[in-house]
């Protein structure tokens, strides 16, 4: 990533509304020297769909790892239907009812399409502390018609299903929880146009539902435009764009993003300038 | 074609003899593919070659006396081998089984003479010593994160040291036994021609039952395939982790009492310790156990431990020296790590062929 500054006045400041399910106020976090957040505020209205945009290491799946538990982040507040949140692992976020799709799917290849279905959500046999194969198999059938999308057995490994059904395993598993808000790290990738279409249908129909919050992460623009109620533009670790997809087009988004690369340019171009200079003065 | 005409439906309706043998034949096949990609299915028909070798060229293995030698050379390997492919499956390694096996006899007996607790108790606190250092590899392991082999071959070391310092490099009498009589003590933990057979049944099938149907099984498969999956999808991985060294651990350390009583002293012999410990992993390599972890059963664990007691009886039976049994273990090894390989490729569809 460029050390390229996002104009301050383009930077989104803190925004409140009464009906956020959601809110992340200067969130940040760094891995040693690498600076992956800098400074987040976002929102999010109850069955509302954002979408998050983004270069490559922009940012955007730390920000959904510390919303899910997974990082906890250096500094900046959260809160969740009004309450601070502060989640301290994967588990206890699920259990505030934040559940997330990640990028790598979250699958075991060894284990079959059920076992992934209910990992660490397994269903137990009483007294003794044995699986319920018999159960989860039942609803990992229902939740994956649930999703149009499909998968002829499971009880096979999945790591001889296509790209498609693994994502659409990983989708199935989160969005059959009873969770209010739901996180997808790049939920199209890895599929073909007909799966892709099959996961916005579902989520069109979550959202008709009107139960869950979404925030998605995707690359492509036309996604945003077909699934999304607003979208946000993450740059060099601040948000650096929001707007509902009404209001905005693919032509400004694309125009934000060229202009980041201007900069970046414009950037290395200095910087090689400063160097040749220090060389000059060194000989 | 000429011949079809196209006015024989009925032709395709019934099949007549050869397609219907065909039919049959693939049936065969596929059941037969089936049985060999289980992933015991490979070890089973080895053993069972073995075993039948043994029992046809020479006319004492299948006697009882010769049966009842072949236990001690596989049971301790068995019980072992199971905590072993717990670890295995986590995609690690312990080394130090060999050490804890070696050092816990002679906590025991410390425990038993020279601080006075009764035969069980000091047992019990042996065992709790054993599992103290697999907490401390599992902890390495996955909280400081150094890999499992580079801990445990330090751990093996010091162990192994540490036997030797505080045993005067001297052998003991394993407390509760005798020359003379077998107590029940004895009798139970080790001494009886059967005690360690029953326990190794025991362990096995309780581990494979954990290992198929809790949840602790199906994480530690999960951790193995897919550490950052499974932390992602919320699972303790460190705490998967840090279980398997503890159990493995302290399966060692009753292997290593067992084995004690049974032979009724307690011997620092760290290099008898390493052999065991590496025949324990080829048990569990031979029973199909990926060291590149996710994939492994305790089932297939046990029988690959009782292929190597059927190699070692035999060999002995037929007079052969004894230098050819770590030839046809080496071989045996690496055959089936070649038919791992390929098993494991059909099972999960990864490109074979």
């Amino acid at each position: 990533m460029a050390d390229v500054q996002v104009p301050q006045e383009r930077i989104v400041g803190p925004q409140t509304a009464d009906d956020d399910v959601l809110r992340v106020e200067h969130v940040r976090k760094s891995f040693g020297p690498i600076t992956a957040v800098r400074d987040i505020n976002l929102h999010l209205r109850k069955g509302e769909v954002l979408g998050l945009l983004g270069d490559n290491g922009a940012g955007k799946s730390t920000l959904i790892k510390i919303l899910c538990g997974f990082h906890r982040p250096d500094g900046g507040t959260m809160w969740l239907k009004g309450e601070p949140y502060a989640p301290k692992s994967v588990l206890d976020a699920r259990q505030h009812g934040i559940d997330t799709v990640y990028q790598d799917l979250a699958l075991v290849d060894q284990l079959t399409v059920y076992q992934n279905m209910f990992l660490f959500r397994e269903k137990i046999r009483k007294p003794l502390p044995f699986l319920a194969n018999h159960i989860m198999r039942r609803e990992t059938r229902k939740a994956l018609e649930a999703t149009g999308i499909n998968i002829p057995r499971i009880d096979v490994p999945v790591a001889r299903l296509s790209g498609g059904q693994r994502q659409a395993i990983a989708v199935a598993r989160t969005i059959s929880g009873d969770a209010d808000v739901i996180l997808l790290d790049e939920p199209l990738a890895a599929m073909g146009a007909k799966e892709g279409a099959l996961i916005l249908d579902l989520i069109a129909r979550l959202k008709a539902e009107g139960r869950v919050s979404i925030i998605m992460i995707l690359h492509n623009y036309i996604h945003v435009f077909q699934a999304c109620d607003r979208v946000s533009l993450i740059q060099d670790g601040v948000i650096a764009f929001d707007r509902p997809t009404a209001e905005t087009s693919v032509e400004e988004l694309n125009e934000i993003v060229v202009e980041e690369y201007r900069r970046a340019r414009q950037a290395a171009m200095a910087e090689e300038a400063g160097v040749a200079r220090a060389e000059d003065n060194g000989a | 074609m000429a011949v079809a005409s196209g006015s024989t439906p009925p032709a395709e309706a019934e099949p007549k003899g050869p397609a219907k043998g065909w039919a049959q034949r693939a049936g065969a096949l596929s059941l037969a593919q089936r049985f060999l990609t289980l992933r015991e299915g490979s070890i089973i028909i080895v053993t069972l070659i073995a075993f039948l070798y043994f029992a046809l060229s020479t006319n004492k293995f299948l006697t009882s006396s010769s049966l009842k030698a072949l236990l001690p050379y596989f049971a301790p390997f068995a019980i072992m081998a199971a905590g072993q492919v717990f670890v295995m499956i986590n995609a690690e390694i312990d080394l130090s089984i060999g050490a804890v096996y070696l050092f816990t006899p002679f906590i025991f007996y410390k425990l038993n003479a020279n601080v006075g607790l009764p035969l069980v108790l000091a047992m019990i606190g042996a065992l709790i010593v054993a599992m103290l250092v697999g907490l401390f590899n599992g902890l390495v392991v996955s909280v400081v994160g150094i890999s499992s082999f580079v801990t445990t071959l330090g751990t093996l070391f010091t162990l192994s040291g540490l036997t030797l310092i505080i045993s005067h490099a001297t052998q003991v009498t394993t407390p509760g036994t005798s020359v003379v009589k077998v107590g029940t003590f004895a009798q139970i933990f080790g001494g009886g021609t059967y005690s360690e057979l029953f326990w190794a049944i025991g362990i096995a099938l309780v581990l494979q039952l954990v290992l198929t149907f809790t949840r602790w099984g199906i994480y530690t498969v999960a951790v193995g395939g897919n550490r950052l999956g499974a932390a992602e999808a919320g699972v303790r991985t460190k705490l998967v982790l840090t279980r398997n060294f503890v159990m493995c651990a302290g399966l060692a350390g009753f292997v290593g009492i067992l084995e004690a009583v049974r032979a009724a002293t307690t011997t620092p012999d760290p290099s008898g310790a390493n052999v065991i410990l590496f025949q324990a992993i080829s048990a569990a390599v031979i029973g199909g156990t990926l060291l590149q972890g996710g994939s492994g059963t305790v089932i297939g664990a046990f029988i690959g431990a009782i292929f190597l007691g059927i190699l070692q009886d035999g060999l002995n039976i037929k007079g052969v020296s004894a230098n050819y049994f770590y030839f046809w273990l080496g071989i045996a090894i690496l055959i089936a790590m070649a038919f791992n390989t390929y098993v494991s490729r059909v099972r999960t569809g990864s490109g074979h062929g």
